[in-house]
């Protein structure tokens, strides 16, 4: 019998058992929670170095134990913790300290909506997407504030070129995203899934997917749209002044993101848990969401970087408008009745 | 199951919290930009007022919109107050005119909630039940609100042609 406060040590133990025990912290500490999502982030950055590797016909990370180096992502965890942590002169010390941290912070939050399988998601908010949306609308000013706090020229200007490139690619991102609402009928990411059991959102919103992928590219820095952070002009960009357990700190929040639009890619057009039935759904979801990742890495080793005008250009005069069309092409869609056969 | 049931009234003297030391800090602040984060987080304690009213789309719009939309803020504080490189925030005077403000507010405040604790009714502390989902808002708009709605619309487009017509006047 579980009671609060306990008073004996047996209801203590039954205390702690029932808490580690129950769907709340199994599902935030566990799975998809904390403890996953360390793990996948730190995988990523292995597989990113990896697959760059072989497209450039490189071996890539070799050493550090284990097959094809795996263990790399924890020694340079170490390496970079152990670093010393510079600070600018005269910087805005709290909020450069701060702002990594938040980063993570509200990198991690929306993973509260996003269902890995039918059980599987911490919250089940009715406004899931419109959450996802007003998590991701943070990171510009997170990324200003700490391009501003570095108190150098470089992250300034690259602080300057995120905001922009990230106000300009995050309004055609969610209009696509509309039309997968529309098809769904709902806002909560697990009925968008559930919705998509006959078939999935890909193939009634091509259109919006391709709007969608590109757009998530330009949000997340990646190449061909990783301007923030040009090498050659820049140094690193925003984070240039950040050094061992900052730009630690930097790293993993950037690649949850990564994984954050990999999944919210697979649960809005690629059906999210839904697969044959010999593979659990988490397992499912999760082969998928690194397939999408696969695709937002290689770009990196294929393409070159593009222009900031042919950026912004791009941004605001196609796909906006490719992407308010498919709002239209969606609406004839539903009511032409064509896609009745499978229940939308 | 909860264990523990929360009051609602600490929800929301908690939030109220937030909100209030949010609001004092960002009109206190030495620096611009500790303003401008103090003001996000004001807002943060206003979405979590919505929440706590059982109006979760909102609260993500307040979220998304105010607190978003902070960084255009942002830019105006780097841009116009925009201190050299490598150099240190100057101190603002400080006066005692500030505080005044502040006294007065409180006082303010502190009246207008005497009266309505004494006068009004109790106000119902959870929210009404049968809260209006999120699919039926685009219908009730459309329905019972449909002339403010072309009204809200024509204004936005009003807006977007003006901003057009400045920035092509500055060209």
């Amino acid at each position: 019998m579980v009671v609060f406060p306990p008073t004996t040590p047996q209801e203590v133990i039954a205390l702690i058992l029932y808490i580690i025990t129950s769907h709340t912290f199994i599902t935030i500490i566990i799975f998809p929670g904390f403890i996953h999502l360390t793990l996948v982030v730190m995988f990523l950055t292995w597989y990113e170095r990896k697959l760059l590797a072989r497209i450039q016909l490189r071996i890539g990370p070799l050493y550090a134990g284990g097959p094809g180096g795996i263990l790399q992502p924890i020694a340079d965890g170490v390496k970079l913790i152990f670093k010393e942590i510079m600070i600018p002169y005269k910087a805005d010390k709290p909020l450069f300290l701060a702002m990594p941290l938040m980063l993570v912070l509200f990198a991690a939050l929306p993973f509260a909506v996003i269902p890995f399988g039918q059980h599987w998601v911490i919250a089940n908010l009715d406004v899931g997407l419109v959450f996802l949306f007003a998590m991701t609308s943070l990171f510009p000013s997170m990324i200003l504030i700490f391009a501003w706090a570095s108190n150098s020229k470089f992250p300034f200007l690259g602080g300057l070129r995120s905001l922009f490139q990230q106000v300009a690619y995050e309004i055609p991102m969610w209009v696509s995203a509309l039309s997968v609402v529309m098809l769904a009928g709902s806002l909560n990411l697990t009925a968008i899934v559930e919705a998509q059991s006959k078939i999935w959102f890909i193939v009634p919103a091509f259109l919006s997917f391709i709007v969608f992928f590109i757009a998530i590219m330009a949000e997340l820095e990646r190449l061909p749209f990783d301007l923030p952070e040009a090498e050659p002009e820049l140094v690193a960009g925003w984070f240039t002044e950040s050094s061992g357990a900052v730009f630690m700190v930097i790293f993993l929040g950037l690649y949850m993101k990564v994984y954050l639009m990999s999944s919210l890619v697979t649960v809005l057009f690629l059906g999210g848990w839904w697969g044959p039935a010999f593979l659990p759904q988490p397992v499912w979801f999760i082969i998928k969401t690194l397939i999408v990742a696969t695709f937002m890495i290689i770009p990196r080793g294929v393409y070159p970087r593009l222009r900031v005008d042919m950026l912004i250009k791009t941004g605001w005069t196609r796909l906006l408008i490719i992407a308010l069309a498919n709002v239209f092409l969606t609406i004839l869609l539903i009511h032409s009745g064509i896609l009745s056969a499978w229940g939308i | 199951m909860a264990l523990i049931d929360i009051p609602p009234d600490l929800t929301f003297v908690a939030l109220a919290a937030v909100t209030i030391i949010g609001a004092i800090l960002a009109l206190q602040a030495r620096e611009l930009i500790y303003g401008a984060v103090a003001l996000a987080i004001s807002f943060i304690g206003v979405a979590g007022f919505f929440v706590s009213l059982d109006a979760p789309y909102l609260a993500m719009l307040q979220i998304a919109i105010y607190v978003g939309a902070i960084v255009v803020l942002i830019l105006f504080t780097i841009m116009l107050v925009r201190r050299e490189v490598g150099e240190e925030a100057k101190d603002r005077p400080q006066s005692g005119e500030g505080s005044v403000g502040l006294w007065l507010a409180g006082l303010l405040s502190l009246a207008v909630s005497g009266v309505a604790a004494l006068a009004g009714p109790n106000m119902p502390s959870t929210p009404p039940s049968g809260s209006l989902p999120v699919s039926a808002l685009g219908p009730t708009l459309a329905t019972q609100y449909p002339i403010p709605l072309i009204i809200l619309a024509l204004l936005m487009s009003a807006t977007l042609i003006g901003a057009l017509v400045l920035a092509k006047v500055e060209r």
